[in-house]
């Protein structure tokens, strides 16, 4: 919502095993960054998740 | 097909859409092709539509409106967009949601469909400030289960 470039989409996983198990899945909430490039899995404050996105686009 | 939200449900879902401040489109993307909760997410999008005179909802399948897909790089069914709507202009703000919204997504559903009505994303002026900044495109994508 802040900026055009960022998009947040959840994903249920077990309606895309697929994706899910390339993620490498196996407890949510899991999310990943620009297609792999950084993973948290659990719940992640708003400070750890820039610090995420910051370490996904080095 | 039988209501997906009750009574109490939809009482609890009309007082958190009082606070709704402009329109919002929710945009289905659907496929005739194998999708087993493609249905029941439509439904669900038609059920919350009709709760609040600010909510639209616009149906596309995946095969047919490739181009409208395309546009919204949906590459997912079912998906649910949450855009911003201003008149005749329908904005995609990043807020997409891939298969059904059940169990406690459906609160995220519900809580991202007031943030989009609200254009406010609720976050720190800091965090505002750092993802404005940003010149690369980030997509986050949350893996949750519907329990």
């Amino acid at each position: 919502m802040e900026n055009p470039l960022i998009k947040a989409e959840m994903v249920e996983a077990t309606e895309f095993p697929k994706l899910a198990d390339r993620h490498g899945v196996h407890g949510v909430p899991h999310t990943t960054i620009n297609d792999g490039q950084a993973n948290v899995v659990g719940a992640v404050p708003e400070a750890n998740l820039l610090a995420e996105i910051q370490r996904a686009l080095g | 097909m039988p209501e997906l939200l009750n009574a109490e449900i939809k009482k609890q879902v009309s007082d958190l859409f009082a606070e709704l401040k402009d329109p919002v489109e929710i945009i289905f993307f659907g496929s005739e092709e194998k999708c087993t909760y493609c249905a029941d997410t439509r439904h669900l999008a038609e059920e919350l539509a009709s709760l609040s005179e600010k909510l639209n909802l616009t149906v596309y399948d995946l095969q047919a409106d490739a181009e409208s897909a395309s546009r919204f790089k949906v590459d997912k069914v079912p998906t649910l967009i949450l855009a911003a709507r201003d008149g005749e202009v329908t904005t995609d703000l990043g807020v997409h949601f891939a298969g059904i919204p059940a169990g406690h997504e459906f609160s995220s559903l519900i809580q991202s469909l007031v943030l989009v009505s609200n254009r406010d994303s609720g976050l720190s002026p800091q965090t505002r400030e750092f993802l404005r900044g940003l010149k690369d495109p980030v997509h986050m994508q949350v893996f949750v289960t519907p329990t």
